[in-house]
């Protein structure tokens, strides 16, 4: 199983990556993606580009729930628990 | 198996009326930056008397009408597809066998599987012609759909507001047989994806709920596997190399193309430039309707289709591969031919010209539509239409050739042509 905080800060660099007006502003794990201005297709875009990073290959429907990148970065985790 | 089979003639009706999106989200105080992300403009707006049976019966008639005594007593079978029922047991179909004027001697019935609907009709439909059970026996195959649902109070406004902006309306009829002018089917190359998912749903009489990141993701994860189940059928199916042009089901454009992005990058790690270009060349031309209709659920791959070959009007045979997704869900991507001849019959529909004739409507005549109490609702028994209700909307060129819905007596919808 991988470190969640470790899977935060891909998380946080793909945020960044997806959204180039986001690049300079503060992101933490207690950030919702959709309140910093993410739309739904750049979320999904988020979540796929980390699951590359990640070497994830699992359904997107099982990553659905997450209120916060924290959550996400915590669940991410336990799916790379194999 | 060597019969042809496919659309011998289609049709896209978009209704009498539409709302600028711009102009709705602004209105909605709807924060969207990068609004351009949704490649949508407008979307049709079903007005009062209109319902999922006048948007069929107005997208078939050009296609029953353009054929002759002989030909029209072929037709033994007409599927409705819908998630806007208007009724638990009587069919949509039974109104296009009276207002079309088809055969007595016709297997009637409708068929609901959210936006999948529509292929799923259309593949019944082939199956039928291609089983040979009644030679040259054809099918009329009509996807409907309309979007009624934010009624009664602020409340039921704001639950919708998700998928307002590309709620939309219409409907495409598509007459299915051995006589494949417009789009002969690759007999045998399909793939399904389906698994069961709570993303959206009609839970009852005019209503709808959903969410949107969850629909998002089944809608992806369908993609790969559908296309994955195509790929394990069809030897050397390639989707970069095989495929002229896409189509895909039509949320909204945005939705398109986050798919279609994620496809390139999983089977081949494609760079953004890459993508961006293939997208303009193999899928921006499949918006060109739907960006003016908004979603039309079970007929929006098809409103897809007829976009691509009004877009791109090929004289030679390109083979195009289709996309469609119904929540819930099913998924199935599937292929087939168009080439001049299909060009040319989708032509003569004149699509594009019929849109331009729709009436646009104002934020306030809309709030008025989507809060009034004009709206026919789900199991309404005895009512008379105000065909009033927005001055300009009612055509009064007075050819005849539209059916709108005139008064409900005792439940049973009666129709009349303007």
């Amino acid at each position: 199983m991988q470190d969640a905080n470790k899977i935060t800060q891909i998380i946080i660099a793909e945020i960044r990556e997806t959204v180039p007006e986001l690049a300079d502003q503060e992101i933490s794990a207690s950030d919702a993606m959709a309140e910093l201005g993410v739309d739904s297709i750049e979320r999904s875009e988020v979540i796929i580009a980390t699951m590359e990073k990640l070497g994830l290959k699992i359904p997107m429907v099982q990553l659905h729930g997450p209120r916060n990148i924290g959550e996400l970065a915590a669940l991410l985790a336990t799916k790379t628990a194999g | 198996m060597t019969m042809a089979a496919g659309i011998e003639a289609m049709n896209v009706y978009g209704g009498m009326a539409y709302l600028d999106v711009r102009e709705l989200c602004d209105h909605r105080g709807l924060d969207l930056p990068r609004f351009e992300n949704l490649l949508i403009q407008e979307k049709s707006v079903a007005l009062p008397y209109e319902d999922p049976v006048t948007f069929a019966v107005n997208a078939a008639r050009p296609i029953v009408e353009g054929l002759s005594a002989e030909e029209r007593s072929q037709i033994e079978m007409v599927i409705t597809c819908t998630e806007s029922g208007i009724d638990f047991g009587k069919s949509i179909s039974t109104y296009l066998l009276k207002y079309l004027d088809l055969p007595s001697n016709c297997r009637l019935f409708e068929l609901k599987q959210a936006c999948y609907s529509g292929t799923a009709g259309l593949q019944m439909a082939l199956n039928f012609v291609m089983s040979g059970t009644s030679p040259g026996a054809k099918a009329l195959v009509v996807a409907t759909d309309i979007s009624r649902f934010a009624l009664a109070d602020s409340k039921a406004v704001q639950e919708w507001a998700y998928s307002e902006p590309s709620s939309g309306a219409g409907a495409v009829a598509m007459l299915v047989s051995d006589t494949p002018h417009v789009f002969q089917i690759d007999q045998g190359a399909y793939g399904n994806h389906a698994f069961e998912v709570m993303d959206t749903c009609r839970p009852g009489p005019d209503t709808e709920a959903g969410d949107a990141d969850l629909s998002l993701m089944a809608y992806l994860d369908c993609c790969s596997g559908a296309f994955g189940d195509y790929a394990r059928r069809v030897e050397g199916a390639d989707f970069q190399t095989t495929f002229d042009q896409l189509c895909f089901h039509t949320p909204f454009g945005g939705m398109v193309k986050g798919a279609h992005r994620q496809l390139m990058r999983k089977l081949y790690k494609a760079k953004p430039d890459a993508i961006s270009a293939d997208f303009e060349k193999r899928l921006t031309p499949s918006l060109a309707y739907g960006k003016r209709v908004g979603n039309t659920a079970g007929a929006s791959v098809f409103v897809a289709l007829a976009g691509t070959i009004d877009a791109i009007k090929p004289d030679a045979p390109i083979r195009l591969g289709l996309f469609s997704y119904g929540s819930g869900c099913c998924s199935e991507f599937f292929s087939g031919v168009v080439g001049a001849e299909g060009t040319r019959r989708l032509g003569a529909m004149e699509i594009s010209r019929k849109l331009d004739e729709r009436y646009q409507l104002s934020i306030e005549e809309y709030e008025k539509l989507l809060t009034g109490s004009s709206t026919v609702r789900f199991g309404t028994k005895d009512c008379e239409l105000d065909r009033d209700i927005i001055p300009g909307a009612w055509s009064s060129s007075g050819k005849g050739d539209t059916l709108v819905l005139d008064r409900i007596d005792g439940y049973h919808r009666n129709y009349i042509w303007i």
